[in-house]
Order: C-alpha cells, then sequence, then structure tokens
C-alpha cells in the first residue's frame, strides 16, 4: 500500500476501511482503482455516487469491453453496483434485423461467441433488467434520466456529455471498466465536470448558420476544435425551441455524440436552451475564453474533408445504417415520413437500399404499436434493430464496402459514408448518391 | 546532454525507448482499433484521422501527445493491448491526464500487472522538443530526457 503514503487525495475513514481491506480483497483492489484515478484526476476526495449509472459497451468483444475474466472476479465476489444501471445496445446478433452476408454472421457469431455468459455477469453485476441496452437512456421509453445536479459515474460518451449538458446532472467521462468499478465502491472522483468550476465554458462558439445546422456536422466541427473543452454556443436558439421538447433535445443528443466522438467535450452550454446557460448565461464563460465562428463554409469545409473509404468509390450503395446513437421515438417518425414522402415522389413503394433503422427495445417496441406506420416502412424494405451497428464493422468483413450511414460517429470509427438526413433520404429511394 | 523536461509521474518507471509524436489528440480507441484480437504481434495505429500515427506501430513506442480524445470505449482497450503484449512502453502526456487514458491505464497496470509508464503535465515546450524517432529516457521521478535521434 506504499502508494498511499504519496497520494493528496483526501479519504474518509470509511475508504481508508475498503483499502485496507475491512469488506474483502476483491473490494479493496476496486477501490484501488478508483482512488489511484481520483489521484489523477487530481481529485480532493470521493464523493457519493447519487443515482443509476449508463456504462459504454455491453458486449464481449476483446479489448472493447472488460475482460470475462474481470467481470467473474468482480461478481464471483459478490460485488454488484450501487443502483441498477443501464447498458449501450447489443452486438449486432439479431441477424434478421442487419441484412448481413452469412460470412459476416459467421464472424460475429464467433467474435461474440461469450456474450450469453457476459449478459449474465451484467445482470449479476446490476444491469436494472434484459431490455436496459441502448446508447439513449434518458428516452422516456428508457427512463434513465438523472435529474439536475445528480452525482454520477456515467461512461458513453454520447451519454454522458447529454447528462451533463442537457439534464443538468453531473458526470465526468469515466472509461469502460472504471464505470463499473466506480459504481460498485458507490464514489467517484470530485473533480472536472462535478466542480463548479470544471464546468466553466472555455470557447465560446458561435453558429452563423442561416439555417439549423446539421446537428452531426456541428458536432464534429466543435469537437474538432474544442477537443475536451467546454463549449458555450450562441445563436442556436435562433432555430431551436428554447423548451427541452423532443425536437431540441434530439438535436442536442446528434450533436453532443459528435462533440464527444471527434473531441473529448462532455459538456456543453447552449444559451438560452441548456439548464445552466438558461440559469448563468455568459457568465458561464471562463476567463480569457477563445471564440469559434461556424458558418455554412466552414461545416461544408468539414464534410468535404470526410475522406470516401469504400474500396469501389463508384460502387453502388448496398446497406444503411441510421440510429447511431439510437432514435428516439420522434426521430423513428420522421424517417418513416421522410421515406413515405421521397417515395411517393418517385411513385415507388421499396427502397432501392437495405435500410435498418436502430433504437432501443422499448422505443422499438412503442414505435411497432402504431402498426399502421411500422408495417408501412416493413413494406418499403426498412428493418429495426436495438443493436449497436458499429459491432458489424468489428469484423473487418464490411470494411470498404458501400454502406451508408447518417451518423458521423459511425463513420469515424468505420468505413461507413456519412450523409446528412435529408439527402441520406434521397439517396435509400434512388439507390444513388448524387 | 538533451533537453529534459519534468511532469507528474502517474505509473512511474525508469525506461528508454523511441518517440512516437501525436501533436493532435490521440484517439485510443481509433487507434487500437486494428490491434485487439488475440493473434496480432503489433499495434498499427489505425486512426485516418491521425495523420502523424496513421500507419505507425505503436507496440514499445512512447507515444508523446497532449491527450487522448474520442470514446469512452477506450477505457478497455489499454487493458487489453497491456494483456496481448502489444502496449506502447510509455505515454507522455504535454497536459494533464484526461479521464479516459488516467482509468484505462490504472486498470490496465492494477490488472495485467504489466505497466505501461505515464507521466502527465510534461507542458507544451515538450511536445514542440520532442520529434519522431528521438530517443528518450524517463525516469520514476517524472522527469524525461529528449536525447535526440
Amino acid at each position: 500500500m506504499d502508494y498511499l503514503d504519496t497520494i493528496n487525495i483526501h479519504l474518509s475513514q470509511e475508504d481508508l476501511n475498503i483499502l485496507q481491506g475491512a469488506q474483502g480483497p476483491s473490494l479493496q483492489k476496486v477501490m484501488e482503482a478508483v482512488v489511484r484515478y481520483g489521484e489523477a484526476l487530481e481529485a480532493r476526495r470521493l464523493v457519493d455516487i447519487e443515482g443509476p449509472g449508463h456504462f459504454v459497451i455491453p458486449w464481449s468483444s476483446p479489448g472493447i469491453a472488460p475482460p470475462i475474466e474481470l467481470l467473474e472476479e468482480l461478481a464471483g465476489a459478490g460485488l454488484k453496483t450501487k443502483f441498477p444501471f443501464t447498458l449501450d445496445p447489443k452486438p449486432a446478433l439479431d441477424f434478421e434485423n442487419l441484412f448481413l452476408r452469412p460470412e459476416e454472421r459467421a464472424a460475429i457469431e464467433a467474435m461474440y461467441r461469450n456474450q450469453a455468459r457476459y449478459d449474465e455477469l451484467m445482470i449479476q453485476l446490476g444491469l436494472r433488467d434484459q431490455d436496459a441496452y441502448t446508447c439513449n437512456p434518458y428516452q422516456p421509453e428508457v427512463g434513465n434520466i438523472p435529474k439536475r445536479g445528480t452525482i454520477l459515474a456515467w461512461s458513453e460518451s454520447a451519454c454522458a456529455v447529454y447528462a451533463n449538458s442537457v439534464l443538468a446532472a453531473r458526470t465526468n467521462r469515466n472509461g469502460a471498466i472504471m464505470d463499473i468499478l466506480t459504481n460498485i465502491v458507490g464514489k467517484t472522483p470530485l473533480a472536472g465536470l462535478l466542480t463548479d468550476e470544471g464546468r466553466k465554458a472555455t470557447w465560446l462558439v458561435e453558429i452563423m448558420t442561416a439555417n439549423l445546422p446539421n446537428p452531426q456536422l456541428l458536432g464534429a466541427a466543435i469537437g474538432l476544435k474544442v477537443l475536451e473543452d467546454v463549449p458555450y454556443i450562441v445563436n442556436l436558439n435562433r432555430h431551436l425551441s428554447p423548451k427541452l421538447e423532443a425536437k431540441t433535445t434530439d438535436f442536442l443528443q446528434e450533436m453532443g455524440t459528435a462533440c464527444a466522438t471527434y473531441g473529448a467535450v462532455g459538456l456543453y452550454h447552449v444559451e438560452g436552451i441548456t439548464p445552466e446557460a438558461v440559469d448563468s448565461g455568459r457568465d458561464l464563460l471562463a476567463p480569457g475564453f477563445q471564440t469559434y465562428v461556424i458558418d455554412e463554409h466552414e461545416l461544408q469545409e468539414l464534410l468535404g474533408s470526410f475522406p470516401l473509404l469504400w474500396t469501389d468509390e463508384n460502387a453502388t450503395p448496398e446497406r444503411c445504417y441510421i440510429g447511431c446513437p439510437h432514435l428516439s421515438l420522434r426521430q423513428l417518425y420522421w424517417w418513416a415520413d421522410a421515406i413515405r414522402a421521397a417515395l411517393q415522389i418517385r411513385t415507388r413503394h421499396r427502397l432501392e437500399i437495405d435500410t435498418v433503422l436502430c433504437a432501443a427495445p422499448k422505443v422499438l417496441e412503442k414505435f411497432k404499436e402504431d402498426e399502421s406506420v411500422y408495417l408501412e416502412l416493413k413494406e418499403a424494405g426498412v428493418k429495426f434493430s436495438p443493436a449497436c451497428c458499429e459491432t458489424i464493422f468489428e469484423t473487418r468483413l464490411c470494411s470498404g464496402r458501400p454502406i451508408l450511414t447518417n451518423s458521423t460517429k459511425l463513420r469515424a470509427y468505420t468505413t461507413a459514408r456519412f450523409l446528412p438526413d435529408e439527402v441520406l433520404v434521397e439517396a435509400l429511394v434512388t439507390g444513388k448518391v448524387d | 546532454m538533451g533537453k529534459t523536461f519534468k511532469g507528474r509521474a502517474i505509473l512511474p518507471a525508469n525506461l528508454a525507448g523511441e518517440a512516437l509524436v501525436s501533436r493532435r489528440g490521440f484517439n485510443a480507441y481509433a487507434s487500437f482499433y486494428n490491434s485487439l484480437h488475440d493473434d496480432v504481434e503489433s499495434a498499427v495505429c489505425a486512426d485516418r484521422g491521425n495523420a502523424q500515427l496513421f500507419g505507425r506501430n505503436m507496440m514499445d513506442k512512447i507515444i508523446c501527445l497532449p491527450k487522448t480524445t474520442g470514446s469512452t470505449s477506450a477505457g478497455a482497450v489499454w487493458q487489453r493491448a497491456a494483456s496481448l503484449g502489444v502496449a506502447p512502453k510509455a505515454m507522455l502526456f504535454a497536459h494533464s491526464i484526461d479521464s479516459l487514458a488516467a482509468g484505462g491505464l490504472i486498470v490496465a497496470d492494477i490488472w495485467t500487472h504489466h505497466r505501461i509508464c505515464t507521466i502527465d503535465q510534461l507542458g507544451e515546450g515538450f511536445l514542440l522538443a520532442v520529434q519522431d524517432g528521438d530517443w528518450l529516457e524517463v525516469r520514476e521521478d517524472g522527469t524525461v530526457e529528449v536525447v535526440g535521434l
């Protein structure tokens, strides 16, 4: 325990007891990791976690997920998170929904061969229920909606930034494995985005577009510029309702996901819209803040900088994955309306490209209750999946294939081609990308 | 005698090795994307967004960077790279370490017993001074000497 002599973080007697093994060697090891983590982040102390977690990586892919052996060790010791947690979407094992080729199915089956055991371990460690798999857990149908000011230890970058920014809860961007460790101990380092000073904005981002920009392109531009800093975004309230209604929250969810992917943004403020910006306004800007102006030219330039990574650049698109992050109910209806309208204009009945819409199990369940819309989309060739479409690419077997997406996050990690929603709808109906 | 920089040793070690420099945020998940399967023998950087490192072997190198960026999935990447033996020797951060790298590197250290030496707060001057291929000597008190080519 010699590292204890060298640390500055203040530990309570309870923390020290756990560190000295009072609650067993497994929790002692977990606590050591959490204390070292706090020390690295220059935390003053550990604070109690006050609400359910949401964790990244719900699948058993080596290197990306916590290793099975580590989870077995924790579960074997009877450890469990303080609150029931939700998890990112499951891997692409629902083959009937995903338009996969036989060799892709075989590779995915082999890659996720431990998935059933992984799922069992997650339940033992505190997973809320079998439907708690999504990267959009704050949808009302899912219900992991922390209250303002709640101390959390979330991981999934898209979710942590939303919890901080839109819900005004407080979480750092914790990584996979550390997420579950902190939630088992029930404590997280008081540092960074948990503190008032850590929530100050060091960038003023001025949106100068004539219309509401594409949220995923906008988020990518902000992330690339500010990296891990906190931006204070102005002028979006010219285009978005200040009420946190579904259209606004969906926009912020997509923008934040891209901010977190292209940079490491864990919190943003939007003037007149997000709770802390509504209350404090530009007082949230730290002295010496930098300014970044975004106009149409800036976003077009960014879009043009995305390289086309298909093996055959002129190939006819074969598949499209929409819903990274998972779609909300409102977004599912948006796609239903957009696809219906585009098909009607061309007097067609089916899409030319195999298309999958991804959303949380509970959101899909709700959507499917609206049978006429659901069946209409099904007849147009659309399939629905609760999976993480990114996992399809983990096999490398579809690398370079002509696959489209509306997600700048999926584009960042795979060879899928990004198209903005309105352009993508046209491609789905015509089978071509202009 | 090369230039010397003093940082904070988070996972201290005495070692020497070759520098691989990322002057922009290092996306660990994207960088190790192709290097986490059972049969890998090296860690070739797969991050197309990082022109300096894309296609370069990161195994046993000393990666010099401002911070890490990108998905929180990266937390598990370090543990896996360390257990496969394809991890870098050291991670030298110009800025304060970010939460993703800190959590991942500490978990790797405790659960694999394979230390990836980690030093942060080396300052902007460090990134200006160090060049790809420079020989670096790292000491457990957080001192880094850029010996040069």
